[in-house]
């Protein structure tokens, strides 16, 4: 009751004429924001904050928080169209969505995106307005050992992003695991692997390898194929453009799953999108009956990854709100701009405000709304792109990537960086190695090592301390099943072939 | 040599302030501020507060422009502020990290003495907090618990060249307990540990406290400030509970690039000081309970003096190589 009573209250604030359009002004900016590689919602949120001093501060909230959801939308577009992942949290989404587009299914993967993203937005915000408060102290009983067993079983996820050898997957993915390594540790300050570089001081950007070894990769190996150049094929009529119900049938479990899975990891301040579109895409491969098909251009390998980003902000917005904790760059840009408005976010804040938590509940319900209006249309109209010839597609790729990079850090050395990570993907892709592994040793490898360490100094060195909680010896349990997938799969194989004989 | 001329530079200008800003320099481009952080920290926040701040003082003809070179500490950012040698229209905003990291990492090669000092604006105190639950009530308790079970209890914090740990160290160094450091990256994270109950103690700014001791979650146990906070008026100082160790301040201030002509010096201490007198600073310092720090280009030469000796020190306590 007391909900319902705060939700009218919300859509009263939500509903006024200047937040309408403030929301409406905060989705499309972050719609923009997302398709444009590199630039991400925490620095336009930080470019826009002189300007919100000259709103309320429920408008100036209300529009922050849709340029964070927003780009959330947009994320995909660049990633299916064109292998260039727009958010670090749409790098999952290249791997089934730029293959449908490779065989004509662009305007599907995109329609299936904006759809599986209002799903899991809204079930976000859904989870926001019911268990936030109760969540949040969930969320405190985690602390670095379930961290670390989280990212256990997110790298666990190896064996099933590996495509024909599994020994190559598990190359790629210490290759990844080494570059996380890579910079200044932080519980020694010692430089690891910097070459004497200063830029190389701290690590190397996710997003420049993700980049890297997808898109610079994608030209490289089209352009030797010269030969066979030719126009991805779009189909013609609205209709060939949309999914078909049965995509959306298909994708049943895969709203569920993104709306969980980014949900419940988006509460957690250590974890992150895109761990949480790593491991929905790796419960979503794991539960398919057509698991061999992933990664040649399912529909549910796209709707898994983008209702992951979409709820985690739902879910990121909980020890924000709750507790004045951010977990992320985004959720930190917003609560510096709660402190310059005056307000003093921490645990009484949502009794304090009430009407800006509704009406920023309440707006978020509008805006998923309004990004699902806007971005269907787009969708054919994005579909066009892939009509440009190649040679004007692939210079436009290989622009995209490099502006993207360097706008993200305005440093020539990322650039040379990608042109690097850009030769490793190809000479990786014609050596028959998976890049996803890579970019997951890549994305956990960090954090792992942190959480491990953290835990072995609470523990004052014993192991013993990973499997003695509870909640971390049930992920690593889970984390061990997945990696004898493969086994039962070899076993389930051999027993139907000594039926057949 | 260009430590040699930036002092004489400093030491000029100090004495000339009035005279120099009368005939001066006036900034003609929108002023380009470089920060060492992303946005949304802790030096972004200041520098962009401040940028409003002087807007809305009408204390520069032009806009202040904040420009985010993350990596590698301050690393980055100060290498290029050293290579913008020069140029009128660019400052930074530097924090204490700015001085110890040239300490620890021989790739940062650019320290704050190889660009022209400009003035120190704030000091961020910090309290030391425990859950409400926890059995200390005092910083002796704490302490004397610390020494009965050595190395048992665990304090969350950020690098070990951070604050938090410059004060553990001078803390056990004063009294001999021992307790652990837990790094964590993420301001968050910290808090999150300390909250979760997974770690004991936490050095904290004083506005994140403020917020958690009202809702009962935290207890503060002492102030790591040489005054007592107008926000903390019954939480003994670190002296007053009977530990006699510096209160080490997480300083803030204005760098300059190299070359900087000594009437351009003289121009942003103006500003500046103009800025720490207005009533916008006033607000916003106690809204975020910082301390006003201001000191002019001279006497901010002197205090990177002291404050790299001492964290010098400071490491070489806790075992951390020194590679300068």
């Amino acid at each position: 009751m007391e909900i319902l009573a705060g939700l009218m209250q919300g859509f009263a604030v939500a509903l006024q004429p200047a937040n309408l359009l403030w929301c409406l002004v905060g989705v499309v900016l972050g719609t923009v924001v997302g398709i444009m590689p590199g630039l991400g919602p925490p620095a336009t949120i930080a470019m826009l904050l002189p300007l919100t001093f000259l709103m309320n501060p429920a408008g100036a909230m209300i529009m922050l928080a849709g340029i964070y959801y927003g780009a959330k939308y947009g994320g995909s577009t660049t990633s299916i169209l064109l292998n260039v992942p727009g958010e670090s949290a749409s790098v999952v989404t290249c791997l089934d969505g730029y293959q449908m587009a490779r065989q004509g299914r662009a305007g599907a993967a995109l329609g299936i995106a904006a759809i599986a993203s209002f799903i899991a937005g809204t079930v976000g915000v859904l989870g926001l307005m019911l268990v936030a408060p109760p969540l949040a102290k969930v969320a405190l009983s985690f602390s670095s050992p379930e961290y670390f067993a989280l990212m256990a079983l997110g790298l666990a996820m190896v064996v099933l992003l590996a495509g024909r050898s599994m020994v190559k997957a598990l190359l790629a993915m210490l290759a990844g695991l080494w570059i996380a390594g890579i910079g200044t540790d932080l519980f020694s300050t010692t430089s690891r692997f910097t070459f004497g570089r200063m830029e190389l001081l701290s690590g190397v950007d996710f997003v420049v390898v993700a980049i890297g070894v997808f898109a610079i990769a994608e030209v490289l190996a089209n352009m030797e194929a010269r030969e066979e150049t030719r126009l991805l094929p779009v189909p013609k009529g609205l209709r060939n453009l949309l999914p078909t119900v049965q995509d959306l049938k298909d994708c049943r479990f895969a709203f569920a799953n993104g709306s969980v899975v980014g949900f419940l990891i988006g509460v957690l301040p250590g974890a992150g999108s895109t761990i949480a579109s790593f491991i929905s895409y790796g419960l979503e491969k794991a539960v398919s009956r057509r698991r061999e098909r992933f990664g040649t251009g399912v529909v549910e390998g796209v709707a898994a990854p983008e209702g992951v980003n979409n709820s985690e902000t739902g879910g990121a917005l909980v020890p924000l709100l709750t507790l004045g904790i951010p977990g992320s760059g985004t959720t930190a840009v917003l609560l510096a701009a709660l402190v310059l408005w005056g307000f003093k976010p921490g645990p009484l804040f949502i009794p304090e405000n009430p009407a800006l938590f509704w009406g920023l509940v309440a707006s978020m319900y509008i805006g998923n709304v309004m990004l699902l209006i806007l971005n269907l249309p787009l969708v054919p109209a994005f579909a066009q792109v892939l009509r440009a010839p190649a040679f004007v597609l692939y210079p436009v790729i290989l622009g995209i990537s490099i502006v993207g990079v360097y706008s993200a850090s305005g440093s020539l050395f990322d650039v040379a960086l990608l042109a690097a990570f850009g030769l490793l993907g190809y000479v990786m892709r014609k050596l028959d190695y998976p890049a996803a592994p890579l970019i997951l040793g890549l994305v956990l490898g960090g954090a792992m090592e942190r959480a491990l360490r953290q835990s072995l100094m609470m523990s004052e060195g014993s192991l013993s301390i990973l499997v003695a909680r509870p909640i971390s010896a049930v992920m690593l349990s889970l984390a061990l099943l997945i990696l004898l997938i493969p086994l039962f799969t070899k076993v389930n194989a051999w027993r139907l072939r000594a039926l057949d004989s | 040599m260009k430590e040699i001329a930036a002092l004489a530079v400093m030491a000029f200008a100090g004495s000339f302030v009035e005279v120099a800003f009368a005939q001066g320099f006036q900034p003609t481009r929108p002023i380009e501020v470089v920060v060492h952080t992303g946005p949304g920290g802790g030096s972004d926040l200041l520098a962009r507060a401040v940028a409003l701040m002087v807007e809305k003082e009408k204390l520069l003809p032009v806009r202040m422009q904040v420009v985010n070179k993350t990596g590698g500490g301050a690393a980055v950012a100060a290498a290029y502020l050293a290579e913008k040698k020069g140029d009128p229209n660019t400052i930074g905003f530097f924090t204490g990290v700015w001085l110890t990291s040239p300490l620890t990492s021989a790739e940062a090669r650019v320290s704050l003495k190889d660009l022209t000092p400009v003035v120190r604006l704030v000091l961020e105190p910090a309290v030391i907090a425990v859950k409400t639950d926890a059995p200390y009530k005092t910083l002796a308790d704490f302490v004397a618990a610390a020494r009965q079970h050595p190395g048992q209890l665990k304090q969350s914090g950020g690098s070990i060249t951070s604050r938090d740990n410059v004060v553990r160290q001078l803390l056990q160094k004063h009294t001999g307990a021992r307790w652990a450091f837990i790094s964590f990256p993420g301001g968050g994270e910290r808090m999150a540990a300390l909250l979760g109950g997974h770690v004991n103690m936490m050095v904290i700014e004083p506005a994140e406290a403020g917020e958690h001791i009202r809702a009962g979650n935290i207890r503060v146990l002492a102030q790591v400030s040489d005054r007592r906070l107008s926000g903390f008026p019954d939480v003994p100082t670190l002296k007053e509970a009977g530990f006699d160790v510096p209160a080490v301040p997480q300083v803030r201030g204005v760098v300059a690039p190299p070359g900087i002509p000594k009437e351009n010096v003289a121009y942003w201490e103006d500003v500046f000081l103009k800025l720490t007198r207005s009533n916008s600073w006033r607000k916003f310092l106690d809204d975020n309970q910082f301390e006003d720090g201001y000191q002019n280009a001279a006497e901010l030469a002197r205090f990177y003096d002291e404050f790299t000796d001492r964290m010098r020190e400071i490491l070489k306590d806790a075992g951390i190589k020194t590679v300068r």
